[in-house]
């Protein structure tokens, strides 16, 4: 029963995948071709472009990355808990408690250190 | 649905708990206090490490499974944290004027340290190969950042790259072994582990085996055994002098604890599978630590080189695997914590920033301008060198009646040839801090007196437990019970 | 067996159907009332009031030159758009939009697939749409193209973090991922009463994490040209366009389940409310694109970050206290 609950999920991912390759494939043959030098160098505003966009960028968003993962997977580990939430009772809450507690120790240095700031 | 809330016995691992709240409380007044307030970090540092030490005595004689026997409370494990607190205690005291001078001075630091520490105690205390894995995670994470603490200096940054990959790539090893072992026996408990492999007939699953193997590959790299070494001279000579002292004692010890646990508790049955490839490892080891560190010229890649040769002699006492054998890698673990840290303790002591002094011959002549610190240098070298009455020598004779006891006199012999050999780079500091003219000014140098603190406690440590050995023995034997 | 993979067939193509046309109608919605409020008529020549204007656009798209510019990474660049029209359609699955009915002696629920894990399902899904932008951006080898990416990607993760915290509240409530049980639980009350801030948290993080005004960074044209999708033309482009309104739907509908009590209501027919009740959100959306200003970068990552999460902390903390006091 569980893995059929599945079945029109993929059915509808089979319908989705196939719209959207349908549809790239028929605009790439109706649609009229006509190349030129011009068109084929990467948009800037009509400036000629300098170098490849291949280039490195702020570390800032590497950071927000690594935060993003550490209380993404914390959100993750409370999504069963809310679900067996009124089971746990009391307990349940003192524990959360302390667990969020622990990484908000994290999070107010993170703060602290600036990571959150964007001149 | 029927929920079943674990039994929860926060006492159980209360060391780790309390050094765990202080890191987090020294974290955030790391960046919540003000300049002056967090000059007392390294101190509240230490106030957690003591109450902590405290609380590691008082549990001293009770045994307790907790977590759904994912954590063991037993002297066995309380030994080794009492040695990874009186590490970090001692890594803290040495650290605080080092990092001033350096111009280092981060209460992160002592946050990671303290957070190392819980990883390594976690691993003395694991019943479980998951805890195995996670209080190797922790301490290795918090050493990976240690190691690059010194950011403005490529050797300290190139060490905790290294460290990092090389470390990374071994415990992918480990957990590889783990899932091995998960796979053959169905359990990563390591009761259930030993009563899987107490009822199997024996050489049955090669992939129980195979992940043995691997697990020694894993634990081998931490402990810096041959061949899986070959990180340990780079990683210590580019890191913080401190954190080499640290380095060379807590994750080595840490790296034990739990090799010995799982090998000679959950895996004993299969001895004889084992037991052959840690005699190779072993001569290995000490013989190419040894024969090494007698070409270095800078004093930490011989000590790196050394401390290669440590994990040489405690594998032949793993040999042994009889009680007297575990219990003297407990006892040599103790005095090998005092005697090294003392020994970096020194260095520390005698460079400053833009003059490092790590090189042997700096040391000449140094006994006319600091007696003092010379004869402490000296004791220290005698100490790992094995020369009695102190400490080193007193564990090196455990180990090696052990290992003939058990019936490996050929072990026994190479060790004691090895230990004969690393007199000889030893003795040869000593005698270039009293035979040798110097080759250049001495400046003055201004202790702190935590660092005054640190070095007492090693040379009273490294003596106390050399003169008085039986009463240390008997406690390693009591920790020991557990594992038996 | 048979039966249940019949139905779930017509299900799914009704469903499917019936998105591309909202989407393609909300199209001209936005540009009506856009049009209206700025005191404009917007579309009115295609068909009567301009109703066949998204049709045309359709057409009209399909017969634009495809460009795929040489400097790109060519696989990647085809993959990119359609990633992000997949997930944004196939995360509607779970979205329950009515009461199950008796057609010909079977029993339909009114939703694709009743699954015990829907809203984090939901979730999952939703949030790979993330890769299609970045996919994108990154293919395109252009200047714009990247850092539009970039930006929009750490704004993505940045509010799909207090989005995903602020319906924690509801699952405490209700005990149960399945976005069938959430809607009937709130058979009585709306769980927008119980959680006014999670309610208002999820509201932010929604019109962020689907790039609208105020928060729409990915592609402030002054800036950026047009963000991730400059080098795209064609139905490529068209699919970027479908995918940001899918997800304004699809987010509109959880909205409407997780807080408004889903197709629930007097007197109409329950797909009558439930529509009622999205397009009131898909209003209010175009609604705060007509009156708001954009926000600059970091005022919008400092939101994120320094208000929205911790609030979304605390809207969990005191739903536990009081769920707890009461009993």
């Amino acid at each position: 029963m569980m893995i059929t609950d599945y079945l029109p999920i993929f059915i509808f991912l089979v319908v989705a995948v196939g719209f959207a390759l349908v549809t790239i494939f028929l605009s790439s043959i109706i649609g009229k071709r006509k190349i030129t030098p011009q068109k084929m160098i990467p948009y800037e505003c009509g400036m000629d472009p300098i170098g490849q966009a291949r280039k490195p960028f702020s570390v800032k968003f590497y950071i927000i990355a690594m935060l993003f993962i550490i209380f993404d997977i914390e959100a993750v580990f409370l999504y069963p808990w809310a679900v067996i939430f009124k089971e746990l009772k009391i307990f349940g809450l003192v524990e959360m408690a302390i667990f969020i507690a622990i990484l908000l120790v994290g999070f107010v240095y993170v703060w602290k250190k600036g990571a959150l700031e964007w001149e | 649905m029927n929920l079943v809330i674990p039994e929860i016995n926060w006492s159980a691992i209360g060391p780790e708990l309390t050094l765990s709240i202080t890191a987090m409380v020294l974290l955030l007044l790391s960046v919540v206090a003000s300049p002056t307030a967090r000059r007392a970090i390294p101190y509240l540092s230490l106030l957690g490490i003591a109450f902590a030490l405290l609380l590691c005595i008082s549990l001293w004689g009770k045994s307790a499974y907790a977590f759904n026997r994912m954590v063991v409370l037993d002297n066995y494990a309380l030994f080794f944290k009492i040695i990874f607190l009186i590490t970090t205690a001692l890594t803290v005291l040495m650290s605080i004027r080092y990092l001033k001078e350096q111009g280092y001075e981060h209460g992160e630091y002592y946050v990671l340290i303290l957070f190392a520490a819980v990883g390594m105690m976690f691993m003395a205390s694991a019943a479980d190969l998951i805890i195995v894995f996670l209080g190797l995670e922790t301490f290795s994470l918090a050493i990976y950042v240690l190691a690059g603490f010194f950011r403005a200096q490529p050797k300290s940054i190139e060490s905790s790259l290294k460290y990092f990959l090389l470390g990374a790539f071994s415990t992918g090893f480990l957990l590889y072994g783990i899932a091995l072992i998960y796979g053959a026996t169905g359990t990563t408990n390591l009761k259930g582990i030993y009563e899987f492999v107490s009822k199997a007939p024996a050489l049955t699953d090669p992939l129980l085996l195979i992940g043995m193997g691997l697990l020694i590959v894993g634990f081998g790299f931490k402990v810096a055994s041959v061949p899986f070494h070959m990180w340990t001279p780079d990683v210590y000579e580019g890191a913080p002098t401190s954190i080499t002292a640290f380095m060379s004692v807590g994750p080595k010890a840490a790296g034990f604890a739990a090799f010995l646990r799982v090998f000679l508790y959950a895996l004993s049955p299969l001895q004889t599978d084992w037991i052959w490839i840690l005699w190779v490892l072993a001569v290995l080891t000490m013989t190419l630590g040894n024969v090494v560190a007698i070409a270095q010229k800078n004093i930490k890649r011989m000590l790196a080189y050394s401390s290669i040769a440590h994990a040489g002699y405690i594998l032949v006492a793993m040999v042994a695997a009889d009680e007297l054998g575990t219990a003297s890698v407990l006892y040599y673990m103790l005095a090998y914590a005092f005697m090294n840290l003392g020994a970096f303790g020194v260095i520390i002591l005698f460079g400053r920033k833009g003059e490092e002094n790590v090189n042997i011959s700096d040391y000449s002549g140094m006994a006319a301008k600091y007696p003092l610190l010379a004869a402490v240098m000296a004791i220290f070298m005698f100490s790992l060198a094995g020369i009695p009455p102190t400490a080193g020598f007193v564990g090196k004779f455990y180990i090696f009646s052990a290992a003939v006891k058990a019936g490996y006199i050929g072990l026994a012999i190479i060790g004691v040839l090895n230990s004969a050999l690393s007199v000889y780079f030893y003795l040869r500091i000593t005698v270039m801090m009293y035979m040798r003219s110097p080759e250049k000014e001495f400046a003055k140098l201004e202790p702190s007196p935590a660092m005054v603190i640190a070095l007492i406690i090693a040379v009273f440590g490294t003596l106390q437990i050399g003169i008085t050995p039986s009463h240390y023995l008997n406690l390693a034997k009591q920790s020991i019970l557990a594992l038996m | 067996m048979l039966a249940f993979v019949l139905i779930a067939i017509v299900k799914v193509l009704v469903v499917f159907t019936a998105m591309l046309l909202i989407v393609a109608y909300m199209t001209l919605m936005e540009r009506k009332v856009l049009g209206h409020m700025q005191v404009r008529f917007g579309p009115n020549r295609t068909g009567p009031f301009g109703l066949l204007q998204p049709i045309a656009d359709g057409i009209k798209l399909f017969f634009k030159e495809d460009i795929i510019v040489p400097h790109a990474n060519r696989l990647i660049y085809i993959l990119a758009p359609s990633v992000m029209v997949i997930t944004a359609l196939v995360s509607f699955a779970v979205i329950p939009f009515g009461d199950s009915v008796t057609i010909l002696g079977h029993k339909v629920d009114m939703v694709v697939a009743d699954v015990n894990v829907g809203l984090l399902y939901l979730m999952a899904i939703s949030s790979l749409g993330v890769y299609g932008l970045v996919m994108g951006g990154w293919a395109s080898n252009n200047k714009y193209s990247l850092l539009g990416a970039i930006r929009s990607s750490a704004q993505m993760i940045s509010y799909e973090l207090s989005l995903g915290l602020s319906i924690i509240g509801v699952l405490m409530i209700t005990g149960s991922l399945s976005t069938v049980k959430i809607v009937g639980a709130q058979s009585q009350v709306w769980f927008v009463v119980y959680q006014p801030l999670g309610f208002l948290i999820f509201l932010i993080s929604a019109v962020a994490e689907c790039s609208r005004t105020p928060f729409d960074l990915t592609e402030c044209e002054n800036e950026l040209v047009a963000g991730y999708q400059t080098e795209y033309s064609s139905m490529k482009f068209a699919l970027y366009y479908l995918a940001e309104y899918a997800h304004i739907l699809v987010i509109s509908s959880l909205a409407v389940t997780l807080f408004f009590g889903g197709w629930q209501g007097p007197f109409l027919p329950p797909l009558v409310w439930f529509l009622i009740k999205v397009f009131i959100f898909i209003f209010f959306f175009i609604w705060i694109r007509a009156t708001f200003p954009r926000f600059r970068y970091d005022q919008l990552m400092k939101f994120g970050w320094k208000v929205l999460f911790p609030l979304s902390l605390l809207n969990i903390m005191i739903t536990g206290i009081v769920m707890s006091v009461i009993g």
